[in-house]
C-alpha cells in the first residue's frame, strides 16, 4: 500500500480517504463490482468489432427436428407478461423508411412462412434447441423500403422492454418475427402473439410481444432494457 | 581456483525472462477468468441450473452476471494472448524439445533407478500435460461464446451440457494442476528454484 500513496500525505487526507472508499465500497452494494465499467470501456469496443466482422449473412447450419429439447426453454421476463388480443394486435414498422405499415396477425401470416430449429442461448449460460415459425424480417424490410440511412432496428415490445440491433444482423435470413414454436402456435410465456428469434444473437436480444420495429439512422442512449443496465449491446453469438 | 570452485555453493537457477513473464501474467489473468467465471456460473449453475448450488460472493468478481461477463470476456483477452506468445516463444527458441517432458523422461519414470531423475521427469510431464487443459479452456469458452459462427467448434463437444461442463471442468483441473505442478518443483529445485520463476 505505502507504494501506491503519494510521500505527503497526511495522516488526515489518508482517513478522509480511506473512509471515502470504505463508503464507496457501501454504496456499490458488493465490493467485487468495482472496475466492472473501466474494463468494459476497454474491451468491449474490440470484441463488439470482432464480432461484427465475424457476421456473415450466410445461415448457421441448423439441427434436425428430432433434437428440438422443448423442456429447456426457460421463461424469462423483466416485468409483467402482457395479453393481447390477437384479433387487435398490430405491429407497427416505420421510422427512417419510405412506406410505413400497420400489419395485424393475419397479414404477417399471409406472408412466406420461415422454419428453422437452431440453438437458442441466454445471457445466464444454458442453452434449448427450438424451432421458430415466422416472416423473415427482411421480408418486412423490403414491403417497408428503408432509406439508405439506416442502420439500426429498434424493437418495442408491450410490456415496455425495448431492444436495438444492427441493421445488417436485423436482415440475417434467420432473423425472424415468429408466431410459432416447435410446431405450435406461440405462448404467450414466449412472446404471443409475435416475437423476434434468431441464431446468432443472445436470448435478452430477441425481444417478445413485440408491438413495434423502427428502422434508425443513429441509436439513442437507450440501446435495450438489460444492455442499459450493462449487458453487452451487440452481443452476436 | 580449484579452492574457489570447490566453495561455490550450489548455482542458483535463473530462469528466461519470458518464462517469468508467462507465469505472473498466467496467474494472475487465471484468477481474474476463474472469479469471473463463477460470477457466471452462479446466474445459471452448470450442476443443476436455477436450483443448482451457487458459490459464495467471496470467490466471486463482477458483482452480478453483467460486471462478471465485462471482466471475463476482458481478461480473455490477456489470458489467451500471453499462452500465445509464450507458445510461439517456446516453438522459436524449441524449448518445446528440451524443458518440456519426452520420451527420456517416460522411460526414467518407468525403468530409472536415480530417485530425483524420476522426480524431474514427474514434474516435467506434469507441466507439459496442464498445456493442452490451457488451451481445452479457451477452445470450450470460445465455443460458447460463439457458437453460431464457430458451429463445428461448438459441435466438437457435443451437446450444450457438455460443452459447459468441460469448460467449467477446466477450474478444478487448473488448480490442481497449481498444488501438483507447485509441491513437485519444491521437491525437485526447493524454494529457490519456485522463487526462481517469479523473481
Amino acid at each position: 500500500m505505502g507504494l501506491i500513496l503519494p510521500r505527503h500525505i497526511s495522516r488526515r487526507q489518508l482517513l478522509i480517504g480511506a473512509g471515502l472508499s470504505g463508503a464507496g465500497l457501501l454504496l456499490n452494494g458488493c465490493g467485487t463490482s468495482l472496475g466492472v465499467r473501466q474494463v468494459r470501456q476497454v474491451t468491449e469496443p474490440l470484441n463488439q468489432a470482432i464480432k461484427a466482422l465475424l457476421l456473415s449473412q450466410s445461415p448457421v447450419p441448423e439441427f434436425p427436428v428430432s433434437a428440438i429439447e422443448p423442456d429447456k426453454l426457460l421463461i424469462n421476463s423483466f416485468n409483467t407478461t402482457p395479453q393481447l388480443d390477437p384479433e387487435q394486435f398490430r405491429l407497427g414498422v416505420g421510422g427512417e423508411v419510405n412506406q410505413p405499415m400497420q400489419l395485424s396477425l393475419a397479414d404477417i401470416q399471409a406472408l412466406p412462412l420461415t422454419e428453422m430449429v437452431i440453438r437458442h442461448v441466454c445471457v445466464e449460460g444454458w442453452a434449448a434447441i427450438v424451432q421458430w415459425g415466422g416472416v423473415q424480417l427482411q421480408t418486412l424490410a423490403k414491403l417497408v423500403q428503408p432509406k439508405p440511412g439506416a442502420r439500426y432496428v429498434y424493437f418495442t415490445s408491450a410490456d415496455g422492454y425495448y431492444e436495438s440491433w444492427d441493421l445488417a444482423s436485423s436482415l440475417h435470413p434467420q432473423t425472424l418475427m415468429v408466431y410459432q414454436k416447435n410446431g405450435q402456435p406461440l405462448s404467450v410465456d414466449n412472446g404471443a402473439p409475435l416475437r423476434l428469434a434468431s441464431p446468432i444473437k443472445l436470448g435478452y436480444k430477441q425481444s417478445k410481444w413485440v408491438t413495434q420495429i423502427s428502422f434508425e439512422n443513429d441509436l439513442r442512449p437507450e440501446q435495450g432494457y438489460w444492455v442499459d443496465r450493462g449487458y453487452e449491446w451487440f452481443a452476436g453469438l | 581456483m580449484t579452492a574457489s570452485v570447490a566453495k561455490r555453493k550450489p548455482k542458483l537457477p535463473s530462469q528466461a525472462l519470458l518464462a517469468k513473464t508467462f507465469h505472473w501474467v498466467n496467474i494472475i489473468a487465471l484468477l481474474l477468468m476463474m472469479a469471473s467465471g463463477l460470477q457466471i456460473y452462479n446466474a445459471n449453475p452448470v450442476f443443476g441450473g436455477r436450483a443448482g448450488w451457487d458459490f459464495p460472493d467471496a470467490v466471486l468478481l463482477g458483482g452480478w452476471l453483467g460486471g462478471g461477463r465485462a471482466w471475463h470476456f476482458a481478461i480473455m483477452w490477456i489470458y489467451s494472448l500471453n499462452l500465445l506468445a509464450y507458445g510461439v516463444y517456446v516453438f522459436v527458441t524449441r524449448r518445446w524439445q528440451h524443458r518440456f517432458a519426452s520420451s527420456g523422461d517416460l522411460k526414467a519414470l518407468r525403468a530409472s533407478q536415480n530417485e530425483k531423475r524420476k522426480n524431474f521427469a514427474k514434474h516435467r510431464l506434469i507441466y507439459t500435460i496442464i498445456v493442452p487443459v490451457l488451451l481445452l479452456a479457451i477452445a470450450s469458452g470460445l465455443a460458447m461464446y460463439k457458437p453460431a459462427q464457430l458451429h463445428w467448434l461448438a459441435a466438437l463437444f457435443g451437446d450444450w451440457q457438455t460443452l459447459r461442463t468441460v469448460h467449467f471442468m477446466t477450474v478444478p483441473l487448473v488448480l490442481a494442476f497449481s498444488l501438483v505442478h507447485s509441491l513437485l518443483a519444491l521437491k525437485v529445485g526447493q524454494l529457490r528454484l519456485v522463487k526462481s520463476m517469479f523473481f
